[in-house]
C-alpha cells in the first residue's frame, strides 16, 4: 500500500500540487492510523495530509480514482451451470475463432488482464510514456484504441458473444444457462474496461521526477511578459499570489532583525510613570520601516502587461508598506488609489486597466509629471519611495527631466523600473538617458523575474 | 481520547456539533498524530465552534489566542510582572537590607543580592500568556489560534517554532518544555496567503458553507423550538442567499442566530412581514437587505404565477 501511496504522490506532484517530503511522510502515517478499510476515510486522510490549497482539490479528485479506484465491479465466474453445460462452454470456446478465443476464455471465467497483457496492448496502441498532461479527451482517445485492440469495444464484444452463443446452441445448452453466460461476460467486460481506463489514466499521470508545471512557471517567470499569451499570463497571475508570499516573508524577516532602535525618551518615562518613574521598561523608537510608496505606470498599449504584474504585485504587499499610491498615466496623469483601496488587488487591477483603455494617444510623461507635480506633490515626501514604471518613451515631447530632478529631491528614493534593456535607451524616442541619472536605481523588468527581484530590491532600502 | 472516527463524530456531537466524516477524520489524525489542524474556510462556518467542541468532548480545557495585526510575542508568549516584581522589592526591602547589610565591600554585597536574582526571575513574577500556558499546562488542552491569517508574516514565523517543538526558551529561565502535548487548530479566514512552512506541518481541513440537509440539522439541533418547516424555509433562503452576489453571504452562526430570532417572537410561518422583519439578522449591509428583498420578493411572486 506505502508504495502505491508514493506513485500516487508523485503523480500529484507532476500535475503541479506541490508535496513535501514531510508531507507524503505524514500521509502515510495517517494511513497507518486510518486503515485503508473505509474508503471515503482513507481518501480523507489523505486529503488532509497532502493538499494544502483549495485549488489543489480538484487535481487530488480527478487523480485519487485512478490510484485507489473501487477496482471497477469484481470479475466474477458463471454461477449456477451444472457440470455439463461447464464443459458446454468449454468446448463451445474451443471451436470460437482463435483472435477472440483467448478474451472470450478470460471473460468467461473471470480472470483480469495482466499486466503484461495490458503493456502489450498499450504498445500496440500506441499508449507511451511520452503522454503528457492531463487531457481528457486524449485519454478518451487512447482507451478507446486500447479497447479496440483487446476486442473490447461493444461492437467487437457483440459479435464475439454471438459466436459464442451459437457455438453454445450448438453445444445444446439451455437458454437459462446461455442467459447466464452471456450476462457474465458482459459484467466482466464492463470490469476489465475499467481496468484498461484506469490503466491508460495512470500511464499519463505518472511522470515522476519531472514537473512540467513547476518547470513551465520556472521558464514563464523568465520569458518577457509583453511576449505572453493571455493562458500563459493568467498562469502567471496564479502565480504571483505565491511569489508575494515568498517575498513578504522575506520582507518581514528583514524586518524583524532590523527591529532594534534608538531610545524614545518621552515614551520611555511615559511608560514607566506606574513603577515611579524608575525606567524599568526600556521603550525603543521603530524606525520607520515600511516603506511609503508612490507608483507612477506607464499603462499605454506597450507597458501594459509590466504595469499589470506590478500594480498586483505591489498591492499584494500592501502589509508590508505603510502607504501607497498609485498613479496611471499615457497622455495626463489618473490617480488609481482609489479602485485598490475599495477592491482586491486581483480585482482593482483589471477594473483600472479597463477605465484607461489603450488607443491612439500620444505617451507623453512630461506633460504627465506637470499635472503630478501641480495635483498630487503631497504624495511624495522625505519617507516616499518614487517608482516610476514606464519605457521612458515620450513620443518626442518634453522629458522634463526638470520634475524628476524636483521629486528627487522631495523623495527619498527614485527607483525606475524599464522593461527595455540598457542599449535600447536613448534610441528613437527613448528619453531614459536623460531620466536615468536621476534615479537612485534603475531596474529592468521584462519578465516576472526581474520584476520580483526589483520589488525585493524596494524593501531592502529601509531608513 | 477518541478511539475511533465514529468516537469522534459522537462526541463531537454531545457538544452540539455535527461533524462531516471529513471533519472527523481529520480530528481523530490530528489526535493520534499530534499535528496541528490548519481550518480554512468562509467565516462563520464553524472553525472556532470545532475547537470549543473538540475540547469539551474530550475534557480539555480550551485556551485561545485571538490574533490580529501587531500581536507580538510578548502578548503570545509571556510577560515579566513588573509591577509585582516593584511591589515585592519595596516590601522586602528590609530583608533585603539584612542580606546586603553585613556586607564588608561593594562587590560583597553585590555578590549577595546576585544570590537572590532566582528569587524575582521565578515562575511567580511570570505572566503566562496563551502560548506559554498551554505549554506549561498539566492536563492536555486544546490550543485554538483563532484567525492567523490576521498576524503578521513575523509573527507566523515565531508560531512554526513553537508548534515544531512545542518548547520555549526564557532566557532567564532557561527552556520550558511542554508537560503534555497540546492539540491545535489553527483558523484562517484566508484574507491572505499563508507561509508553505506553515501549511505543510499541520492537517488542512477545508470547511465550507454546509448542504441544505446538514444546516437544516444544525438548526434542529440548535434551536428545538422552532416549527420545522420554518426550519425548512429559514435554511431554504439562507442558502438561496448564499448564491446571490452578496457583500456578505450569511454564515450557519447567523442561520442559527435568525432561527433563535424567529421563535422568540413566536413566528408560526415565514410570512414576507416577518421575513422583512428579521431579514436584519442575516444580512448586515443595506445594499444586500434591498437585494435580498427584491430577488425573494421576485421569486414569490413567479411562484404565484404558476399557480
Amino acid at each position: 500500500m506505502d508504495e502505491r501511496v508514493v506513485e500516487f504522490v508523485s503523480a500529484l506532484r507532476s500535475n503541479g500540487v506541490r508535496v513535501s517530503l514531510a508531507e507524503s511522510v505524514d500521509s502515510l502515517k495517517a494511513v497507518e492510523v486510518i486503515g485503508v478499510l473505509d474508503r471515503d476515510r482513507f481518501k480523507n486522510a489523505l486529503k488532509a495530509t497532502l493538499i494544502k490549497e483549495p485549488a489543489d482539490v480538484p487535481v487530488f479528485e480527478q487523480i485519487f480514482p485512478l490510484y485507489f479506484g473501487s477496482g471497477g465491479p469484481e470479475m466474477q465466474q458463471p454461477q449456477g451451470l451444472t457440470k455439463e453445460q461447464q464443459e458446454m462452454l468449454e468446448r463451445a470456446l474451443d471451436e470460437l475463432r482463435q483472435q477472440i478465443q483467448e478474451l472470450m476464455r478470460m471473460l468467461a471465467q473471470g480472470q483480469r488482464l495482466s499486466d503484461e497483457q495490458l503493456r502489450e496492448a498499450a504498445r500496440k496502441s500506441g499508449v507511451t510514456r511520452q503522454m503528457r498532461g492531463m487531457n481528457q479527451q486524449v485519454r478518451e482517445w487512447l482507451t478507446e484504441r486500447m479497447l479496440r485492440q483487446l476486442g473490447l469495444t461493444p461492437e467487437q464484444l457483440r459479435d464475439a458473444l454471438e459466436s459464442l452463443m451459437k457455438q453454445l446452441k450448438m453445444q445444446g445448452m439451455d437458454r437459462e444457462g446461455r442467459q447466464e453466460v452471456s450476462e457474465t461476460i458482459q459484467q466482466n467486460a464492463d470490469a476489465m474496461r475499467e481496468q484498461v481506463s484506469r490503466f491508460v489514466g495512470q500511464n499519463m499521470l505518472n511522470q515522476p521526477s519531472d514537473n512540467p508545471r513547476r518547470r513551465r512557471i520556472d521558464e514563464l517567470m523568465n520569458r518577457p511578459l509583453s511576449s505572453l499569451s493571455d493562458a500563459e499570463a493568467e498562469e502567471l497571475r496564479n502565480h504571483v499570489r505565491r511569489l508575494v508570499a515568498q517575498l513578504r516573508a522575506r520582507a518581514a524577516l528583514r524586518m524583524r532583525r532590523a527591529n532594534q532602535g534608538n531610545l524614545d525618551a518621552k515614551s520611555t518615562i511615559r511608560h514607566n510613570q506606574r513603577y515611579g518613574g524608575v525606567p524599568i521598561e526600556i521603550k525603543l523608537r521603530r524606525h520607520h520601516l515600511k516603506p511609503k510608496l508612490t507608483v507612477i505606470v506607464d499603462v499605454s498599449t506597450s507597458m501594459r502587461p509590466v504595469a499589470e504584474f506590478l500594480l498586483q504585485m505591489v498591492y499584494e504587499m500592501q502589509d508590508q508598506v505603510s502607504k501607497a499610491r498609485s498613479f496611471a498615466f499615457i497622455d495626463d496623469i489618473h490617480d488609481i488609489s482609489q479602485p485598490f483601496n475599495e477592491h482586491r488587488p486581483e480585482d482593482a487591477v483589471p477594473l483600472v486597466l479597463h477605465s484607461i483603455p489603450p488607443g491612439h494617444y500620444n505617451t507623453d510623461l512630461g506633460n504627465s509629471l506637470v499635472t503630478f507635480s501641480r495635483e498630487f506633490l503631497d504624495t511624495v515626501d522625505r519617507r516616499t519611495t518614487l517608482i516610476f514604471v514606464g519605457d521612458g518613451r515620450n513620443n518626442y515631447n518634453d522629458p522634463r527631466a526638470d520634475l524628476v530632478q524636483m521629486l528627487k529631491m522631495r523623495a527619498r528614493r527614485v527607483v525606475w523600473m524599464n522593461p527595455e534593456p540598457p542599449y535600447m535607451w536613448g534610441q528613437g524616442d527613448s528619453d531614459m538617458l536623460a531620466y536615468a541619472p536621476l534615479c537612485d536605481a534603475v531596474h529592468q523588468v521584462a519578465t516576472l523575474q526581474q520584476l520580483a527581484d526589483a520589488i525585493d530590491d524596494l524593501f531592502q532600502h529601509r531608513v | 481520547m477518541f478511539n475511533s472516527i465514529a468516537d469522534v463524530t459522537s462526541g463531537l456531537l454531545g457538544q452540539q456539533y455535527i461533524a462531516s466524516d471529513e471533519i472527523a477524520t481529520v480530528v481523530y489524525l490530528a489526535e493520534k498524530m499530534g499535528k496541528p489542524i490548519l481550518a480554512e474556510g468562509p467565516a462563520g462556518v464553524g472553525k472556532t465552534e470545532l475547537s470549543k467542541a473538540w475540547a469539551g468532548a474530550t475534557g480539555r480545557e480550551l485556551i485561545r489566542l485571538q490574533c490580529y495585526e501587531g500581536l507580538d510575542e510578548s502578548k503570545a508568549l509571556y510577560e515579566w510582572e513588573y509591577a509585582k516584581q516593584m511591589l515585592y522589592t519595596q516590601l522586602l526591602r528590609d530583608k533585603l537590607s539584612q542580606i546586603v547589610g553585613e556586607a564588608q565591600t561593594l562587590g560583597q554585597a553585590a555578590d549577595r543580592l546576585a544570590g537572590e536574582e532566582n528569587v524575582f526571575f521565578s515562575m511567580r513574577f511570570l505572566l503566562p500568556r496563551p502560548l506559554l500556558r498551554a505549554i506549561m499546562s498539566d492536563k492536555p488542552v486544546v490550543l485554538l489560534i483563532d484567525e492567523i491569517d490576521r498576524a503578521d508574516a513575523e509573527f507566523e514565523a515565531f508560531l512554526l517554532e513553537i508548534l515544531s517543538d512545542f518548547q520555549v526558551s526564557v532566557p532567564e529561565l532557561g527552556t520550558l518544555k511542554a508537560r503534555t502535548q497540546p492539540m491545535v487548530v489553527l483558523t484562517s479566514n484566508n484574507t491572505r496567503e499563508l507561509s508553505e512552512a506553515l501549511k505543510r506541518r499541520a492537517l488542512y481541513l477545508f470547511i465550507d458553507y454546509p448542504s441544505l440537509e446538514s444546516e437544516l440539522n444544525i438548526v434542529r439541533m440548535r434551536v428545538p423550538d422552532l416549527s420545522p418547516s420554518v426550519a425548512k424555509q429559514c435554511v431554504e433562503i439562507v442558502q438561496r442567499l448564499r448564491g446571490l452576489d452578496l457583500k456578505k453571504s450569511p454564515s450557519v452562526a447567523e442561520t442559527v442566530d435568525w432561527a433563535k430570532a424567529l421563535v422568540a417572537i413566536n413566528a408560526r410561518h415565514l410570512d414576507d412581514k416577518t421575513l422583512n422583519d428579521t431579514l436584519t439578522v442575516i444580512l448586515k449591509h443595506e445594499s444586500d437587505i434591498q437585494r435580498a428583498r427584491r430577488v425573494l420578493s421576485a421569486g414569490k411572486a413567479r411562484d404565484v404565477g404558476v399557480r
